[in-house]
């Protein structure tokens, strides 16, 4: 691949095992990629040996490059693993254990004899009180003790952490107390980093607003230390050009905005795979999606209606809550790497264990004798003998083995047999899951095209749509990829947020204008900070309303223009009918509030497009080979393999077959039909009986 | 195909049976949450799902053990060969079921499902009505003397036939709330939930054949049954254990109640005997139990270590009786009054702890407190009443393994923010804290309940309270203490400072009075000594311990967050042995209490 000046877009996507890269000529939409390990004890590193690579592999040089992008798991890896800095919280007195009793449920699922309570991210020793309150209207009840403030600030500096969070009640009606906290301890502890929730999540419910401020602190200083040397490695490399972040509302923001906000790339991974998937479904056509990116260890479900992902503010990561907007991502334990066990009953579990990356399947040779999802699919012969173009190769007798003496032996039946109930219930679990984002939102998967990726996603796709009844199944380009071109085709995005609570008869044009208007002024600071010209630049306005007693919101889109008592009452009419869409009943006579004010500012760093595929000369293509292969019936047979890289645009597959390709394997099932469509995309359907017919 | 006919079931149909009807309740109840009109459903999600086999018994459900036995009162009124596709039965009458539901705003809903006419399953559904009349709204008084005083109740009727749903029942129903709309509104929504449960079983039997799903259902409750009865045969050796438990009171009148459960064990028989509890009380905390509610907490308990073992049938079959006696607490003659059942509810799972440890040598649980509710109506001049429903939470048991769950409410029931329950009451909340040293110290600590300091800003305002543990605080169990009980006070620290009843209402409240609800802890488990002394460190810095406990109860000594291992053994070796296998201010055995 040749480039001219500056027109590459450069995207990396870091995760726990590899790196992934892709170089893409922004004209041409010509790319190269790569897969280099990431190397999580000195991330930045594994970074750059993407970089060097790609742009080796590409012949291009610093100079090509007009923007990086990069997803990373280190904010997600921080917070599951219970890293990052050593975390003060400074809140009201009164309140120093609102983070302990959070929201004192046991979850619905759990046995409430078993369930421990998670970890909270600052320990309440390190929960430092100061007098003061402001009132739920923003009115002064005490004022700030300032003489406690400052032995708050001296207890801080002997206690030797590295970040404080501020969360003060009501901050977010009036912040003056959490920003004068925030100046004096600036002002004592000059080389603590300080996170405000004013600045973080300035929305009401305590305990959500102070896990979120709490992450953010904790973070702060790795994600800071993180930029500091992206920064440094990209200048060394004289790539001049500006790096933006993934972050976990399916946007992007630049290393300065990282490090001042970190929590918002909690789910930067997940983020950019769905965004990804979304923008190859309006490439092939497809504007409402179920996503479903299959992994080693867990599976993540996203949604995507009318091309863009769907967001929440209800999400959460590991056992914490995160009221961040972020896009709607759902996560269970089901992987390659999930073992299949039998209970001292007879019974049989697959996952949630795994067993990861290392040793990880037993068919991977490396010592691990317990049965696996992946020592299944080879069991069956759905993936082939050897991984990345057979660099990895597999041990078939191996997960054989493990799988006849750990489940098939137990019940007395064969290793085949065995591994096709493992697969039927790793599937049911990933139908379960999808049947969340779907059913059980009033949504019927028939609407749905079904987008299938990460390594493992394509080989069980067919199946899911099979069992829960999608349109069809998209298998990406390149599946493995999904999340670098993710990257690719998002663009800057930042959420502001206030809440102002406005009772029915109470609503106030004027003041909704003002808040909306302080809120937009933020969005263009922040946009022309970051070289965005004002064509560039997209806000969209929202209210959180709900009616009057009710203790869950919904976030209902207000329209552009000066705000009349005439475009609420709009909004709220919109209001009732969205409650009525989502949960069958609305109440228009009921009293209606507003609570909280947002405002989504994006901008546009420029669009990109990959190149189709050379059209198929006649739609049947050739296989490449063909092995044995288990699928539904009660032996193997004889199944077509075709080669990825020689499918083109127009090609028409029946199934039963595999497509095979470097990251990964699809399967496409007797009575399906996979067409290549022009982007080089696997659809796979079923095949109607007009078309069964002779 | 018949059940008992054709090919064998195999574990994996089983397991993928399994999670299609686990799947289907998900959907099930995402569907009441997403459509009932009440916050009851939809905010602090009170209901329940699940699919039973032809004779009744549960083969997947939500594992809440508050009733059972659903389908049978429906039966003896609707015999099966009477009932048709497209039939909804519903019921909230607790007396009139024997207990399938245990207090009437639980009103339970029930769908047949058929295979070519013969009856396959019920799909049943119950959730927690906002106000069913009776002599306040919400309908629960903790003054109710009679189930009369509670709301309307509903015997067994057919509210949909052949899908289409009795206008006049309905009419009935719904006259006899406040709340009219939100009535139908969660009706139909749970309706609509037991129908669209219905069609994914139907669905299942078209995918697997209705052979392998009868087959399944019986697989199901037997993998529960056997994994109950292999840790019944593992865990308890034969012979006969008694136990007491305390119910501070019934909030009409002053006087105290106790649950007493016998286990006993002789071979492969097990049985609970519940004959010698208290006579039933004036007072609503009457527990009308289901043979399967101690069989369901038994079971949890001992299957816990397999969430795949699901909570059925089969751990009633594991359990051969339940003995209970007309006329007390556990076993109440209408019409004595059921609102607050969940006090009694609690003690019996206590009372189950108490006889396991017995039976294991110490190996349960110690006792967890009972969740708090205040009721706060605020009057104030020119403006509107406000009506303040906080559930708070309090400290679970110690556990063999785990601390007991600090601040804590129930199973799936959220706690309202503080910035939440000032928009809304009419209160400000001053503070909002641990109650340290309420968990019982042990081993493993018991966990500790909560302090919440609220402003009256109302002119004035009603108080009403329901705490337990006050008096009776949950025990601890092995050489664990007790948790600390429970208080409520007015103006804490100011000259008109005074203790208000915790199982009350009515006290009259005035603008700037400020109430302390302080919550009770859970039991700890196992002697303090030997709780190590890094984690008793731990519990003094988070506040969860104070100093001067730490140095007296669990005997860990230290100076600037060092501890002094010297002094601490020092202190360990002086402290006294327990000595009774439980404790409530002292350390006692089972028989001496049980003979007060």
């Amino acid at each position: 691949m040749t480039t001219t000046c500056a027109d590459s877009l450069l995207a990396l996507d870091v995760g726990g095992t590899f790196t992934d890269v892709i170089l893409v000529d922004r004209n041409s939409g010509e790319f190269a990629i790569a897969k280099t390990p990431s190397v999580p004890a000195a991330p930045a590193r594994g970074f750059f040996s993407g970089v060097d690579r790609v742009l080796a592999d590409a012949g291009a040089g610093p100079a090509d490059i007009a923007s990086v992008l990069h997803g990373s798991t280190i904010v997600t890896n921080a917070i599951l693993e219970n890293t990052g800095a050593r975390t003060g919280l400074v809140t009201t007195a009164g309140f120093r254990h609102v983070l302990e009793i959070g929201r004192a449920e046991i979850p619905r699922a759990a046995n409430l004899f078993s369930w421990v309570k998670p970890e909270r991210p600052v320990r309440a020793r390190h929960i430092f009180e100061v007098p003061g309150r402001i009132r739920l209207d923003g009115s002064e009840a005490v004022p700030l003790d300032e003489a406690a403030l400052d032995a708050v600030a001296d207890a801080i500096g002997a206690a030797g952490l590295d970040t404080v969070a501020v969360v003060l009640l009501h901050s977010y009606a009036n912040p003056h107390h959490e920003r004068r906290v925030g100046a004096r301890l600036r002002e004592r502890l000059p080389d603590i980093d300080i996170s405000l929730s004013v600045d973080v999540l300035p929305v009401f419910r305590e305990y959500e607003r102070t896990v979120a401020t709490t992450l953010n602190a904790r973070v702060q200083p790795v994600v800071a230390r993180y930029v500091r040397e992206l920064a440094t490695g990209l200048q060394q490399r004289a790539i001049a050009a500006p790096l933006l972040l993934m972050k976990s509302n399916g946007g992007t923001c630049p290393p300065a905005e990282a490090a001042r906000a970190p929590v918002s790339l909690a789910l930067s991974g997940p983020a950019a795979g769905t965004a990804g998937a979304a923008w190859l479904g309006r490439l092939a056509g497809f504007p409402d999606l179920l996503t479903i990116d299959m992994g080693g260890t867990s599976a993540d479900v996203g949604l995507v209606r009318a091309n863009e992902p769907v967001r929440t503010t209800a999400g959460g990561i590991g056992h914490h809550p995160l009221s961040l907007p972020m896009i709607d991502i759902h996560t269970i334990g089901a992987g390659g790497g999930s073992i299949a066990s039998i209970t001292d009953e007879g019974g049989i579990r697959v996952g949630p264990e795994s067993a990861g990356a290392d040793p990880g399947p037993a068919c991977y040779g490396a010592g691990a004798t317990r049965p696996t999802v992946t020592d299944a699919n080879l069991v069956l012969g759905r993936i082939p003998a050897s991984l990345l173009d057979g660099e990895v190769a597999l041990d078939p007798d191996a997960a054989e083995r493990a799988i006849d003496e750990h489940v098939a032996r137990p019940l007395d039946t064969s290793a085949g047999d065995a591994a096709l109930g493992i697969i039927d219930l790793v599937n049911a679990s990933m139908t379960g899951a999808l049947k969340v984002m779907s059913v059980e939102r009033g949504l019927d998967p028939i609407d749905f095209a079904l987008s299938a990726f990460g390594g493992a996603g394509p080989v069980h796709a067919a199946m899911l749509m099979r069992s829960l009844g999608t349109g069809c199944v998209l298998v990406p380009r390149h599946p493995g990829i999904m999340c670098a071109i993710g990257l690719l085709a998002t663009d800057l995005r930042y959420d502001f947020a206030v809440t102002r609570l406005q009772r029915a008869g109470d609503i106030d044009p004027v003041l909704t204008g003002e808040v909306l208007d302080d809120l937009a002024d933020q969005a263009d600071r922040r946009l022309t900070a970051d070289g965005i010209p004002p064509e560039r630049r997209l806000c969209r306005r929202a209210a959180d309303m709900r009616y009057a007693h009710q203790g869950v919101e919904l976030t209902v889109g207000l329209a552009d223009g000066p705000v009349t008592t005439a475009t609420l009452e709009t909004l709220v009419k919109d209001f009732h009918a969205l409650h009525q869409r989502l949960y069958t009943f609305s109440d228009p006579s009921a009293p209606v509030e507003i609570v909280t004010l947002r405002l989504e500012a994006s901008g546009n760093t420029g669009e990109f497009s990959l190149p189709e595929v050379a059209r198929a000369a006649s739609p049947r293509p050739e296989p490449a080979t063909e092995r044995r292969v288990r699928l539904d019936g009660r032996t193997a047979v004889p199944v077509p393999v075709y080669r990825r890289t020689a499918l083109c645009a127009g090609h028409e597959i029946s199934g039963p077959a595999i497509v095979e390709q470097f990251d990964s394997t699809a399967v496409v099932l007797d009575g399906q039909v996979a067409l290549t469509d022009p982007y080089g995309t696997l659809v796979i359907r079923e095949r109607t009986s007009r078309e069964r017919a002779p | 195909m018949n059940s008992g006919t054709g090919p064998q079931v195999d574990p994996f149909t089983i397991e993928l049976i399994k999670g299609t009807l686990n799947g289907a309740r998900a959907e099930m109840e995402a569907l009441i949450a997403r459509t009932a009109m009440s916050p009851f459903i939809r905010e602090k999600k009170d209901y329940f799902t699940a699919f039973l086999n032809p004779a009744g018994e549960l083969v997947v459900s939500t594992a809440l053990t508050l009733a059972g036995n659903l389908v049978d009162a429906v039966l003896d009124e609707f015999p099966a060969g009477t009932m048709r596709p497209g039939d909804i039965y519903a019921y909230n009458d607790a007396y009139g079921t024997g207990g399938a539901v245990s207090h009437l705003p639980d009103m339970a809903f029930v769908m047949p499902v058929f295979h070519q006419d013969r009856l396959i399953a019920f799909v049943e559904s119950w959730g927690h009505l906002w106000d069913i009349g009776g002599m306040v709204a919400g309908s629960i008084s903790p003054h109710a003397t009679s189930v009369f005083q509670e709301g309307i109740m509903i015997p067994p009727v057919r509210l949909m036939r052949d899908g289409v749903e009795a206008r006049d029942i309905m009419r009935i129903i719904t006259r006899n709330s406040r709340f009219p709309d939100m009535h139908v509104g969660d009706i139909r929504a749970i309706m609509a939930a037991c129908r669209l449960g219905a069609r994914r079983l139907d669905e299942t039997i078209a995918r697997y054949g209705v052979g392998q799903v009868e087959q399944s259902f019986e697989a199901m409750l037997t993998e529960s049954e056997t994994a109950l009865r292999n840790r019944i045969a593992e865990r308890i050796p034969d012979g006969t254990w008694g136990f007491r438990d305390r119910i501070d009171s019934d909030a009409v009148t002053e006087r105290s109640y106790f649950v007493d459960l016998e286990l006993q064990k002789q071979g492969r028989s097990l049985i609970l005997d519940f004959s010698r509890s208290d006579r039933q009380a004036d007072g609503p905390i009457n527990f009308l139990m289901d043979d399967s509610v101690p069989k369901f907490m038994l079971g949890l308990w001992m299957c816990m270590d397999d969430p795949g073992i699901g909570m059925n049938g089969g751990f009633e079959r594991a359990v051969d009786a339940i003995a209970t006696r007309p006329g007390t607490l556990v076993a109440p003659r209408s019409p004595a009054p059921l609102g607050l059942r969940s006090h009694t509810m609690i003690r019996v799972t206590s009372a189950l702890f108490g006889v396991l440890a017995q039976a294991t040598g110490g190996r349960a649980s110690a006792a967890p407190a009972v969740y708090v509710l205040y009721y706060l109506r605020g009057r104030s001049a020119g403006r509107e009443d406000t009506l303040c429903i906080e559930g708070l939470s309090v400290g679970f048991g110690a556990r063999t393994f785990a601390d007991g769950i600090d601040a804590v409410y129930y199973v799936a029931q959220e706690n309202y923010p503080i910035e939440f329950a000032e928009m809304e009451f009419g209160v400000e909340i001053e503070a909002f804290g641990i109650h340290r040293d309420s968990g019982g110290a042990g081993r493993w600590r018991g966990g500790c309940g909560i302090i919440r300091d609220v402003r009256v800003l109302a002119d004035e305002a009603e108080l009403g309270l329901r705490l337990d543990n006050c008096r009776h605080p949950a025990f601890g169990v092995n050489g664990g203490r007790s948790g600390q009980p429970g208080r409520v006070l007015v103006n804490p620290g100011q000259p008109d400072e005074r203790d208000i009843a915790t199982m009350s209402d009515g006290t009259r409240l005035r603008r700037g009075d400020l109430l302390r609800i302080i919550t009770p802890g859970g039991g700890g488990w196992g002697n303090p000594a030997e709780r190590p002394a890094d984690l008793v460190l731990d519990d003094v810095l988070d506040g969860f311990v104070s100093k001067k406990a730490a140095e007296d109860i669990y005997g860990v000594v230290f100076r600037d967050d060092v501890i002094d291992h010297d002094e601490t053994r020092r202190r360990r070796e002086a402290l006294p042995r327990p000595d009774g296998l439980y404790h409530r201010g002292h350390y006692y055995h089972a028989e001496a209490d049980r003979l007060d």
